[in-house]
């Protein structure tokens, strides 16, 4: 049994959290298997038959729309002898069929027939079905399972963090999101506990990111400059999910879409105030989408969705996709070359981060000193009227909240 | 009807540029790019990929494919600094098609990439390239270079040398 309370304390962390084996087998049946994890979007399968496969931690799923339009999380795994059923990434189907010996499934994972049934002697069928998440619930459209049957409800794992869904989602006139651009998946040498400290990490950006500072004006430009004058904030929401707001250094409206004019944006704007009025507009589009992580494996990268997938104690995959908002579909191409930019292993930014992210797991094997500093920030962080604990963006106030849902995890009874 | 000389000068441009990546020659690199340079890796192999619509690996214009290329003389970008040690065998070369003074010229490559940034891993990478070429004041310029992985959709390391 390891001993998270010691690992884990309040202003540091143990090496051996990224590297032991051990710890990554007790994170998948404790955060992935047990929690709540974010699997996909409604919009990604809008018609009946509509699937595609994701994994919940290690394990395989097919997130599929039934028939009456419900979706459904399935372990992608025949329960006759345990081959994969489907090895698409996406696509349509009408029953779901392993190709070893013929067992069939329909789209709620309903054992539909077996081949030769003569062989079987009081065989019950309802009772070897596809075995599914008990568990699955949606906000806004963002699917989650959980694969424990039971625990904390979805609205109470997210909590008051739903406003950071609601930020990105409230930039379309119709209230929706759109996952349709496919996406890119990149491979990291690294524990993945590093994507989601990196992605609400505001501390490294003048860093790792130097080479684009270097060469091209961004909307991060307001975060490299002296400390004092730096607006930016970090924040703790409560169970592990931790935010950047940029938008305190914002100081006009469209400043996170770097900058925007012209027909397309005020036709935009004039939808927006139809439904929010002018004051709320004017916020939305000075504010712009969230940067924030929901636990464990959802990040709201701004204009991009990213999940995080584990695939062992030394190895994870980022993947992402631009969000489209509903309503604007002018604003699709440019939402596309900005995800380009920005993530995936030949954009901008993220190869830099994977390679720091790499060299950080490369580090971390080293026993010498295995004590990992988490304190930045204690000193001037606050609690707000809302009760998240806020701070300088290059506070560890983030790393913190990441960490302390984790022990709390890790150690509940 | 393609001559021999055409054929030829197409594939000296295709190896000569394949030398340059390698190498890490960035600027001679960049200027074998026309002003109006498109620069396509797309995120899946299904020929019906529109880069308006899906997300690609790398969709430049000639502006982007400059930035691509001063981010790789800061000597800051650390998911290539130092730069990878990469060699690449280009073959299968066919002109597919020759209009309006363009050659369009469809290769295969494998490419080893020693990452030599974290672990020093040996990296394979393979695909199918499609260039477009146009004379420009008498040499060969690449207006279009479109580069399909075998591997596009999978999880792919990074790739933020010049392929």
């Amino acid at each position: 049994m390891i001993d998270y309370k010691s690992l884990v304390q309040d202003d540091r962390i143990h090496a051996s959290l990224y590297t032991d084996p051990q710890v990554f087998a007790d994170e998948m049946e404790r955060i992935f298997h047990r929690g709540w994890v974010f699997v996909g979007h409604e919009s990604e399968i809008p018609n009946p038959g509509d699937f595609v496969t994701r994994r919940v931690g290690t394990e395989p799923v097919i997130m599929v729309r039934g028939a009456e339009g419900l979706v459904s999380v399935l372990i992608n795994r025949c329960r006759h002898r345990g081959t994969m059923v489907c090895p698409a990434d996406r696509g349509h189907a009408r029953t779901l069929t392993c190709p070893y010996h013929g067992w069939t499934y329909d789209l709620s994972g309903a054992l539909l027939g077996v081949p030769y049934p003569g062989g079987y002697g009081g065989f019950d069928k309802t009772a070897n079905g596809l075995p599914r998440a008990p568990r699955v619930d949606a906000y806004r459209g963002f699917v989650f399972a959980s694969l424990g049957p039971d625990g904390i409800s979805l609205a109470e794992h997210l909590g008051p963090a739903t406003r950071l869904i609601d930020r990105s989602c409230d930039l379309s006139p119709v209230g929706e999101v759109e996952l349709t651009a496919g996406w890119v998946k990149h491979r990291c040498e690294a524990n993945w506990k590093m994507l989601p400290e990196n992605d609400s990490d505001g501390y490294h950006l003048g860093f790792v990111h130097m080479a684009l500072f270097k060469t091209i004006r961004s909307q991060y430009q307001r975060v490299v400059g002296d400390e004092k004058t730096i607006r930016a904030v970090v924040r703790d929401w409560g169970h592990g999910h931790i935010e950047i707001d940029w938008s305190p250094g914002y100081e006009g409206p469209f400043e996170w879409l770097g900058g925007a004019s012209g027909p397309a944006v005020a036709a935009f704007t004039a939808a927006l105030e139809l439904r929010d009025g002018p004051e709320i507009t004017h916020r939305r589009l000075m504010e712009g989408p969230a940067h924030a992580l929901i636990f464990p494996n959802l990040f709201l990268g701004e204009t991009n969705i990213a999940i995080v997938e584990p695939v062992s104690v030394e190895e994870c995959v980022h993947w992402h996709t631009p969000m489209f908002w509903k309503g604007v579909p002018e604003f699709n191409g440019r939402l596309l070359r900005m995800a380009e930019a920005g993530m995936g292993p030949a954009s901008f930014l993220m190869p830099d981060d994977l390679i720091v992210a790499a060299r950080n797991q490369l580090g971390l094997h080293a026993q010498t000193a295995p004590w990992l500093l988490l304190g930045r920030g204690l000193n001037r962080e606050r609690v707000d009227a809302l009760g998240r604990t806020v701070s300088h963006v290059t506070d560890e106030t983030t790393n913190r909240g990441f960490w302390h849902h984790f022990r709390a995890v890790m150690t509940e009874t | 009807m393609i001559s021999d000389a055409q054929y030829r000068s197409a594939a000296d441009f295709l190896y000569r540029e394949a030398r340059l990546a390698d190498e890490a020659r960035y600027a001679e690199w960049l200027a074998l790019w026309t002003d109006d340079g498109v620069y396509w890796v797309p995120a899946t192999t299904d020929p019906a990929a529109d880069p308006e619509r899906h997300l690609s690996h790398v969709y430049d214009n000639r502006a982007r494919i400059e930035t691509r290329v001063k981010l790789l003389q800061t000597g800051h970008r650390y998911s290539q600094e130092p730069a990878s040690l990469m060699r690449r065998l280009v073959s299968n070369i066919e002109v597919t098609a020759a209009e309006a003074g363009e050659l369009t010229v469809e290769s295969n490559f494998i490419l080893a990439e020693l990452a030599v940034q974290a672990k020093h891993e040996l990296h394979w990478w393979a695909g199918r390239t499609t260039h477009r070429l146009r004379p420009v004041d008498g040499e060969l310029r690449m207006s279009r270079k479109t580069v399909v992985l075998v591997n596009a959709a999978e999880p792919l390391p990074n790739l933020a040398f010049l392929i």
